[in-house]
């Protein structure tokens, strides 16, 4: 499964267009990290635990969007772009979506 | 007692927001599939490369949006499952059908134009401001999809 | 080249699974986390409160005594005074026989409440109903009710038991409660008993003074038939807190019973004098 943000994948022709696919999820981190992170909010830096956090949502969302690519028979999804927004303090959603084609 | 009638109201509007919030998200669904099933002639692409091959009349930005807000039972299961981290599926629900439902609209417009394709859809997600101050406001969130609508030069 | 947009698998976005069960399985587990840590904060406020000095805790509480209520406290007539006089004479007596640390001070009063019981309270106040008074059949009963309430004191139990709901207003506080809502609660807690093991542990020292004093328990076990017998005439009424009878209690009598075993009724119990002011003594 190849993904990318181009509208096509050089060296290789799309031969069906499968319309749009979407993957998303909302995660949080345990109270323990989010407590540190309003910690560590005080002195700044990267604030791991969201990072890692952030992480793992996307790449959760980027493997929805590939179950939905493959249920419709795709090869690969072109165009694909990332969202995120926050819901709650310490809780994100991260969304990804593009377009699944067939390439040859 | 105090202590009493204020778990007594909270106890209430749980089973409220369970209740009433669930037969809401069902139907939804529900509403939702058949939507989907109706619009299915809309093509919708990330892309921004319309077909070459075919021959367009107009182009038009086409937008579709809606704002949906948790209930109460949503907001104290997302609250308690932050204790422990991991999913919130209370709320992944709620933003499925949030975005969904925002696509459903776009497509609708395209099809009042008399479009058959939407093409460089972007979906985007915002937080209806809630300041910090103010928690006892419910979560909502506005859901917008946006693209451009293609009407084909000779009308299948 | 073709386009098209089949239908898309909506479900992997949004689990199906039972958000309600989820729910319930982290309320039981948090509940359960709170009362432990409820359980926790209880023992460690309790276990920290015994280490106030009994000065301290006396120059704390003063002249006040929690959990009478001013309206509970027998008015200074003679017979009272009198009935005083002799609680706190015999007070004497059972404390000088009870090993209590250095500087511990014992104050009786009398309530005139005629419910059959007697609590220590912070700062070795000691108060006893008259109901309580009039209802024991002989000194060595009385006795043993005070030497009881001493070994309380002597455990410090009232303390710890302010120590520890000193750590449970603070837990509610950090839990977004009402801590003043808990203030009444305890006030009234140094009624309420303490726990099973702090009301054995009084137990045994009671009978221990109570042997010390009169060279036998006898008589020990007649506090709770009376006691007894006052739950069974008001049930409806809330059970006299001091010696409440619950079936765990039944292994509380028979220890009495059995401290008891060696008298034979002699030396003879003595009698309390006749309360002037009711007349005759059941």
């Amino acid at each position: 499964m190849e993904i990318t943000n181009l509208d096509s994948i050089p060296g290789k022709a799309i031969t069906r267009h499968l319309g749009l696919v979407q993957g998303s999820t909302v995660r949080s981190k345990h109270v323990g990290k989010d407590i540190f992170a309003g910690l560590k909010n005080i002195v700044g830096g990267e604030l791991k635990a969201y990072t890692e956090l952030l992480n793992e949502s996307r790449a959760e969302a980027t493997e929805r969007m590939l179950a939905q690519a493959r249920a419709v028979g795709a090869n690969a999804v072109v165009n694909v772009r990332f969202a995120t927004s926050n819901i709650a303090s310490g809780a994100a959603e991260v969304m990804a979506y593009g377009t699944a084609v067939v390439v040859q | 007692m105090e202590l009493i009638i204020q778990f007594g109201v909270i106890a209430f509007l749980l089973l409220l927001g369970l209740v009433f919030g669930r037969a809401a998200e069902q139907r939804h669904f529900r509403e939702l599939k058949q939507k989907e099933l109706i619009l299915r002639e809309v093509l919708v692409f990330s892309e921004k490369h319309p077909p070459a091959d075919q021959e367009f009349r107009s182009a038009n930005l086409v937008v579709g949006s809606v704002v949906i807000a948790e209930d109460y039972f949503k907001r104290i299961a997302a609250s308690l499952k932050s204790l422990v981290g991991g999913r919130l599926t209370a709320y992944e629900s709620l933003m499925d059908r949030g975005r969904r439902e925002a696509i459903i609209r776009m497509k609708q417009a395209a099809r009042e134009a008399g479009a058959s394709m939407i093409f460089n859809v972007r979906i985007e997600t915002a937080r209806l401001s809630e300041s910090d101050s103010n928690r006892q406001a419910l979560f909502a969130a506005e859901f917008i999809a946006y693209g451009t609508a293609l009407v084909p030069a000779t009308r299948p | 080249m073709s386009w098209e947009n089949p239908p898309v698998p909506h479900e992997v976005n949004a689990s199906r699974e039972s958000v309600l069960a989820e729910f319930l399985r982290l309320l039981a587990g948090l509940g359960i986390c709170v009362l432990a840590l409820a359980a926790l904060l209880y023992f460690a406020g309790g276990w920290l409160a015994r280490w106030v000095p009994i000065s301290t805790e006396a120059a704390w509480v003063g002249d006040h005594v929690i959990g009478l209520s001013g309206l509970d406290d027998a008015p200074a007539d003679a017979g009272n005074a009198h009935i005083l006089a002799q609680l706190q004479a015999l007070t004497a007596r059972v404390a000088a026989n009870m090993d209590l640390p250095q500087g511990m001070q014992v104050r009786v009063h009398l309530s005139s409440s005629d419910v059959p019981n007697a609590f220590a309270t912070l700062g070795g106040h000691l108060v006893v109903n008259r109901g309580l008074y009039r209802r024991m059949p002989s000194e060595n009963a009385l006795a043993l009710v005070i030497a009881h309430e001493l070994g309380h004191i002597k455990a410090r139990d009232p303390i710890a038991a302010v120590g520890g709901s000193a750590s449970l207003a603070l837990l509610t506080v950090a839990l977004g409660g009402d801590a003043r809502s808990l203030a009444p609660g305890i006030a009234r807690l140094v009624q309420l008993g303490y726990s099973r093991q702090a009301e054995s542990a009084a137990d045994a020292e009671a009978l221990l003074g109570l042997h010390r004093l009169y060279g036998h328990a006898g008589g020990a076990a007649a506090v709770f038939e009376v006691l007894d017998d006052y739950g069974r005439e008001h049930r409806e009424i809330s059970m006299p807190t001091l010696l409440s009878t619950h079936p765990a209690d039944a292994r509380r009598i028979q220890r009495m019973r059995d401290a008891a075993a060696d008298w034979n009724g002699n030396p003879p119990l003595v009698p309390l004098p006749v309360e002037e002011e009711t007349g005759a003594r059941p």
